[in-house]
């Protein structure tokens, strides 16, 4: 397979907080290629967010990406090593700020936030922004970035983009301004979009209608998306390969079906058991037990050991890589210690408790849970 | 309770009306259309609007009569025409600098007598001590202290606007550094400040006015960087980032026209507080030099007249009461406007 468009490497952020120091990105990996649609599933608090916007290194005060590598098209957007005072200091294969700025934001990568409602600044046009956005990504002349934004509202379906153009943010509705966004977006025709959450605000069929959006676009442009979500429905519906991330790190990386039908790791297991359904009343509904631990303080041994049905005494003193678990074409990696790649006294252990015990038959029979 | 009756069947017949047109209302709900709709529905800040435009129209009207004649009658093109200085007023009625020497000096207004003489409808509001007439150089006053009270306002108001933006948008060393030196600034009484910036520079309106700019910008610094820090915080600037938008471009396109609305109100009181410490100074004598018309000099000049003749000292403390009383009707009429917990 060709070089990765964009490959994270081992990148590490952390909050330095009063409290004490936030691990909100632990030492996560993954790799995006071209035209591909990667998913970054997870619960709130898991890092995704933060992982997502390292690449950008948009990451703010008190944040700070403390290590790891992000290459993006044979360039090195961060590059962090810690110093022999042991201060992480940038080397000097990262791109200089302004660079990064001039050409990678919004030309090369692009970002659409969660909340259609907030990311429009409410005192301009739409129209206005996205002819701001054209015109200093492209380098195109007004007029000219004028008739883009038109032709990117027609393109996202917004009804009468001429007329559309000079209307402000509130007078559209979370559904269509999300399309502009998308629109703001594409525009600069970037080569990866990061999709932060965004149709997390919208309501069921207007999220239909935008995974429709961007399967047509992505079909026509051959852009390669990073869609953060917590909703496995969403992942089902639109992604190539997805990543799980549970406080900080990857658990498990799969290809889409696989992901689903041959779950590896307990954790990606209780999310999908997590998806309400139809046929299921609220008693019969099967969430994880628990929340999910304080990033500032992380559970030793494997971080999911607390809430982990299937955990057992050497859980709690091994803190798995993500390794190599499957046996498909495509590489399938887990973090869990119960797979034979581990070597780990796993089958020996004891199991923590017995209520949690008896979760443990159904998560080892995870797959048939979506049938 | 008849009135909470009534309250709440008013606000029950909008928010169904706010259901029926919601795009409409909204869409109303934002601009300068809609403010100023907001302001004339009630009536003390549209009053206080209506003298400030009143104020401002004369004084348009009396600065092209002074300054902008005075400029073209140094040239032959228009001076052969008779334009000069006061033109527009000598020809209607008298220039409100010259001293005329067949009127009495402070000769009282209409329907008072004292010891100069007889009130006369030549004279409404009376004469001054040189025989000038009141009406005319109040009406020319009008130019100094709408005129002054403004720049001095916009002064404040950019210098505030960037100083604050700057410090709240990087926040760090550069918000400490900034915000310390605006505190410095502002624990110095504010006429002493302005006093210094002119005995530092030269005894003239300009650097007056310039004076009690610089005095105000940590007023406005402080006011629109407790904004900023919350505005920096929006997705759209994030958003914006993201794009690869430079930090100067975000500030000024992004973050001070979401942080802009407090600062607005305050800008509208300032010129009043402006136009009272403007006067002030023409009348300790730091501001406008005679004979130029100003309501603060014209002050100072009737305090030897004060217990004789009070109307002298009467007619220009009531315009500057009127006209500071109306920016800060407006101000607070406007406050109330941009209000969006108001629903008003």
């Amino acid at each position: 397979m060709s070089d990765p468009l964009l490959r994270v490497d081992d990148l590490q952020v952390q909050f330095f907080t009063e409290d004490g120091v936030v691990r909100a990105v632990d030492g996560i990996s993954f790799d995006v290629h071209e035209g591909e649609l990667v998913g970054l599933v997870g619960e709130s608090g898991a890092g995704k967010s933060v992982a997502v916007s390292a690449i950008m290194r948009l990451v703010e005060s008190p944040g700070k990406i403390v290590g790891g590598r992000i290459e993006f098209d044979g360039e090195t957007l961060i590059e962090v090593e810690t110093g022999p005072d042991g201060d992480p200091y940038r080397t000097e294969a990262t791109i200089p700020d302004g660079e990064l700025r001039e050409r990678i934001r919004g030309r090369e990568i692009a970002i659409i936030f969660q909340d259609p409602m907030e990311s429009l600044n409410p005192v301009f046009t739409v129209g206005g922004q996205l002819r701001e956005f054209i015109e200093l990504n492209r380098d195109l002349s007004e007029r000219e970035a004028r008739e883009e934004a038109v032709s990117m509202l027609r393109e996202v379906g917004i009804p009468e983009p001429e007329a559309r153009y000079g209307d402000y943010p509130h007078q559209f509705s979370g559904g269509m301004r999300q399309r502009v966004l998308i629109a703001m977006a594409l525009a600069c025709e970037p080569s990866l979009i990061i999709a932060d959450e965004p149709t997390t605000a919208l309501d069921v069929t207007v999220e239909a209608q935008i995974l429709d959006l961007v399967e047509d676009l992505q079909d026509r442009y051959g852009t390669s998306f990073v869609w953060v979500t917590h909703d496995m429905g969403v992942v089902a519906e639109i992604c190539d390969r997805v990543n799980v991330m549970y406080l900080g790190e990857i658990v498990e990386q799969a290809p889409v079906d696989d992901l689903f039908y041959e779950t590896k790791h307990p954790y990606t297991t209780a999310l999908l058991e997590s998806v309400p359904r139809p046929d299921q009343t609220v008693e019969e509904l099967n969430p994880i037990k628990g929340v999910m631990p304080e990033a500032i303080d992380p559970p030793a041994g494997c971080r999911f050991h607390t809430r982990c049905p299937a955990a057992r005494e050497a859980c709690t003193t091994t803190n798995p890589d993500c390794r190599e678990v499957g046996d498909g074409d495509q590489p399938h990696r887990a973090a869990c210690i119960k797979h034979d790649a581990f070597e780990a006294a796993y089958n020996g252990s004891p199991p923590l408790d017995a209520a949690a015990q008896q979760g443990f038959d159904v998560s080892l029979s995870g797959g048939e849970t979506d049938d | 309770m008849a009135t909470s009756h009534s309250d709440s069947e008013t606000i029950g017949s909008e928010s169904v009306e706010n259901v029926e047109q919601s795009s409409e209302s909204v869409e109303a709900r934002v601009g300068w259309r809609y403010t100023l709709a907001q302001v004339r529905e009630d009536p003390t800040a549209f009053g206080g609007f209506l003298v400030i435009v009143a104020a401002t129209v004369v004084a348009i009207v009396t600065t092209i009569d002074a300054v902008v004649f005075e400029f073209l009658a140094q040239y032959q093109v228009f001076a052969q025409f008779g334009v000069e200085k006061y033109w527009l007023a000598k020809t209607v009625w008298m220039s409100p600098i010259q001293e005329s020497a067949d009127t009495t000096a402070l000769l009282p207004p209409v329907g008072i007598e004292n010891a100069y003489g007889q009130g006369t409808w030549a004279h409404p509001l009376g004469t001054d001590d040189r025989g000038r007439d009141i009406l005319l150089r109040l009406v020319y006053g009008t130019r100094i202290a709408i005129m002054v009270g403004v720049l001095a306002t916009a002064i404040g108001l950019v210098g505030g606007m960037l100083v604050g933006a700057v410090s709240g948008y990087y926040g760090g060393w550069v918000d400490d550094v900034l915000m310390r030196l605006a505190e410095t600034l502002y624990a110095i009484p504010f006429l002493v400040l302005v006093l210094a910036f002119i005995a530092a520079f030269g005894r003239s309106i300009t650097f007056a006015m310039i004076g009690v700019g610089v005095a105000s910008i940590p007023k406005f610094a402080r006011l629109i960087r407790s904004r900023v820090v919350s505005v920096r915080e929006d997705e759209y600037v994030e958003a914006a980032k993201a794009a690869g938008v430079r930090d100067r471009n975000i500030i000024l396109r992004h973050v001070i026209p979401n942080s802009f609305a407090p600062v607005l109100v305050q800008a509208t009181l300032q010129v009043g507080t402006a136009i009272i410490i403007i006067a002030g100074l023409s009348f300790l004598g730091f501001g406008i030099q005679p004979p130029t018309p100003s309501w603060g000099q014209m002050l100072s000049v009737s305090r030897d007249h004060m217990i004789a003749d009070p109307w002298f000292s009467i007619w220009p403390g009531l315009c500057i009461l009127v006209t500071v009383v109306a920016f800060n009707m407006f101000g607070d009429g406007l406050r109330d406007a941009l209000d969006p917990r108001l629903d008003n």
